[in-house]
């Protein structure tokens, strides 16, 4: 019982990371209908930047999220730009899926060269750090991580909901032609938009760095959890990701405490079809339209 | 030991195409049956080994460690006069960590390049084919990192695994250090956390046979999948089980995070034993922290300041053309290494070093080398055992056999950050 209590606590605050990740993939859907494939790779290349920045620099990893929330800012506008806009064709929703799994590869091959594929780990003094609570163990890092999430959120959610940017964002995500005729510049909200997803990533990928070691390959695995993720929360809703998020790692470690880890992997992909069956549009998405 | 560490993504696709490459290589080899089985008449001019390596692709940096190491050895050889006053020249070409060109390669180093002598590539997964080719053409294939089981399970004559044991049996060393303990000293609970690969859970289910027989029980086992990635659940597990001894059967990554989870979970056991991953000296103390590693224990071939025959040469020159430390030499060079060294053995015993006679001359005796004295069983299978390897004050130490001993062994393990 005390694994069982001790590995939700984890979950629970594992899941904070994974909606990090998993709100800049939303966000991305939800005002420009892109999948966007390269989402974990981003992540990854943000924690590989926040490794080079604590081993040549010995700048904090919590510390250098500014650095690379703007790197990364300007990485994902300079996609959307580069490769998404370019796509005018009546399919460029399905090519994009191509595009975005290109990106990918694309970050994940220079990776390999800047870094070699041998594993790395962001190692600070706190790193493997806990406070024990009532005989648990609440880990330093997965617990800022988790704290990092809630600020992350709650300013994409002012973004959202208290400026122009973010009004013309929803309005775009409502009705991409209703905000075009009332001044919206659909080019310019899609750029920052792909950006904003993006920059999420750089806080992701800092605490990524610190919780587990990675190596370019680690995109895979990433990218299917946030997939599962995303659509279990409803395609285009943040608040629907986090509790998604916040799901899936805690019954993840559940299954992984009293069944087996074999099948812990599977609890997402059960839970994915289980709730698809019920509600196809995701536990908080809305029919027809996407949501914020 | 550093084998199939790097295999994790499209290990399936690589299975296929290894199934893919088999038939191939026999109907290949069908067309080319007039076999030139000695090498090379040439005996004035220089000795051309060929070796296919993985410098492109998911093997290359084990790759380009395995070439070091030849390159390395030739050059040293070369220094003092050649093999039998041959100069010895490396021939290279790169596989691109494929199944399938690494058959072409060997093809085309034996029947084009005429190449006098072949040595082996980086991985069971590139090894198997190619030794098929080696042995139809009636070259001796001494190689340096295909050790998993399904190597040795074609029954090759000709092949030679250059390292003391089978992957799978390189725990067994940890099994005898333990039960030699005095019995008030030996774990009496154990717990094993393996990973479910053909390299890690064999090594952890060997030495769980072992304990079990000699009365240590089990009070908790669980093999869990590759892409598992948060091991806080399973660690949260053997926390509660409170065993005397961890054995983990390791890999890479999943090594970094068992430590990590440990730490984070503030649970110390007596000892903890990885099969794998823990054995880096310069890439474990990096991910976990280096005040974390105390007392952790592996197995180990080579490790720096080894005293095995041509140990010392062979680091001194390493670090010369290479540059780094000592700490910083994988140990898949060494082991690249030593494959050129057993030829010099053989050159030195027989005088001689065609195919047919290093085939029939490594199937008996005991051959130095910097991982120890090799031996090798009819299929190829070395005899011997892997030492066992100890973190004491932030360095890999050999504690066991006492033969090779130079600490020793701390137990119960220190605290973690101590």
């Amino acid at each position: 019982m005390h694994a069982l209590i001790q590995g939700v606590i984890l979950g629970i605050l594992t899941g904070g990371v994974y909606a990090l990740m998993a709100s800049g993939q939303t966000l991305i859907f939800g005002i420009m209908k892109v999948i966007n494939l390269a989402q974990g790779a981003m992540v990854i290349l943000a924690a590989y930047l926040a490794y080079q920045l604590f081993t040549s620099l010995g700048l904090d990893p919590f510390l250098a999220i500014p650095v690379t929330t703007v790197l990364m800012f300007g990485l994902g506008v300079a996609v959307q730009v580069l490769f998404l806009r370019p796509l005018r064709r009546e399919d460029s929703k399905e090519l994009s899926l191509l595009v975005t799994f290109a990106v990918a590869l694309l970050i994940e091959g220079a990776i390999s060269v800047t870094w070699k594929t041998t594993y790395r780990s962001i190692n600070t003094g706190y790193a493997n750090g806990s406070w024990t609570l009532f005989g648990y163990q609440i880990t330093v890092v997965r617990f800022w991580a988790f704290a990092l999430s809630l600020v992350a959120l709650g300013l994409l959610y002012l973004l959202l909901y208290r400026t122009r940017f973010g009004r013309a964002v929803r309005a775009t995500v409502q009705n991409p032609q209703a905000a075009q005729l009332l001044g919206v510049e659909p080019r310019r909200v899609s750029a920052l938009g792909f950006g904003l997803g993006a920059a999420t990533a750089a806080a992701a990928g800092s605490v990524y760095g610190l919780l587990y070691p990675f190596n370019s390959g680690s995109h895979y695995d990433l990218i299917s959890r946030l997939l599962s993720i995303v659509v279990l929360g409803g395609l285009g809703s943040v608040g629907g990701a986090v509790i998604a998020a916040v799901i899936v790692s805690t019954s993840s470690a559940i299954v992984a405490s009293t069944i087996s880890p074999t099948w812990s992997e599977m609890t997402f992909f059960v839970i994915l079809i289980l709730v698809l069956l019920v509600r196809p549009q995701g536990l908080f998405g809305t029919v027809g339209r996407g949501a914020v | 030991m550093a084998e199939h560490n790097r295999l994790r993504h499209g290990r399936l696709r690589r299975g296929v195409l290894a199934a893919g490459a088999l038939p191939l290589v026999v109907m290949l080899a069908a067309c080319g049956s007039n076999a030139n089985s000695g090498g090379s008449a040439n005996t004035k001019g220089p000795l051309v080994i060929g070796a296919s390596i993985s410098l492109t692709g998911d093997l290359a940096d084990s790759g380009k460690a395995v070439k070091a190491g030849y390159e390395l050895w030739a050059k040293t050889i070369n220094a003092k006069g050649g093999l039998l006053g041959r100069q010895v020249q490396i021939k290279v070409v790169d596989d691109a960590s494929s199944t399938t060109q690494v058959v072409t390669n060997y093809q085309n180093l034996i029947n084009k390049d005429k190449a006098d002598l072949v040595f082996g590539p980086f991985s069971s997964l590139l090894t198997i084919p190619s030794s098929q080719v080696a042995k139809r053409y009636g070259y001796a294939f001494l190689e340096p990192a295909g050790g998993g089981p399904a190597v040795f399970a074609q029954k090759l004559s000709n092949l030679f695994f250059v390292q003391p044991a089978p992957v799978v049996k390189s725990g067994e060393v940890f099994a005898d250090w333990v039960l030699s303990l005095p019995a008030a000293a030996r774990p009496k609970t154990a717990a094993y956390a393996e990973l479910d690969d053909p390299f890690a859970t064999p090594i952890a289910e060997n030495i769980r046979a072992r304990f079990e027989a000699a009365g240590i029980s089990t009070v908790y086992k669980q093999v869990y999948p590759a892409e598992t990635q948060d091991f806080s659940p399973i660690i949260a597990k053997v926390v509660a089980a409170r065993p005397d001894v961890l054995v983990s059967g390791t890999q890479n990554e999943d090594a970094y995070n068992q430590v990590k989870s440990l730490v984070q979970l503030k649970y110390n056991p007596k000892f903890v034993f990885m099969s794998n991953g823990a054995n880096s000296p310069a890439e474990f103390p990096t991910k976990v922290g280096a005040a974390n590693t105390a007392g952790i224990v592996s197995p180990g071939d080579w490790f720096p300041g080894s005293t095995a025959t041509g140990s010392a040469e062979f680091t001194a020159n390493y670090l010369k053309a290479y540059g780094g430390t000592e700490d910083t030499i994988d140990n898949t060079s060494a082991e690249a290494y030593a494959v050129g060294q057993v030829l010099e053995a053989v050159a030195k015993q027989t005088g001689k070093v065609d195919n047919a006679t290093i085939i029939s001359t490594l199937h008996h005796g005991s051959w130095p080398t910097l991982l120890g004295n090799l031996s090798w069983d009819a299929n190829g299978a070395p005899n011997g055992s892997f030492s066992l390897i100890q973190w004491q004050g932030g360095k890999l130490v050999p504690i066991y056999p006492s033969t090779v001993a130079k600490a020793t062994a701390v137990y119960p393990k220190p605290n973690w950050g101590s």
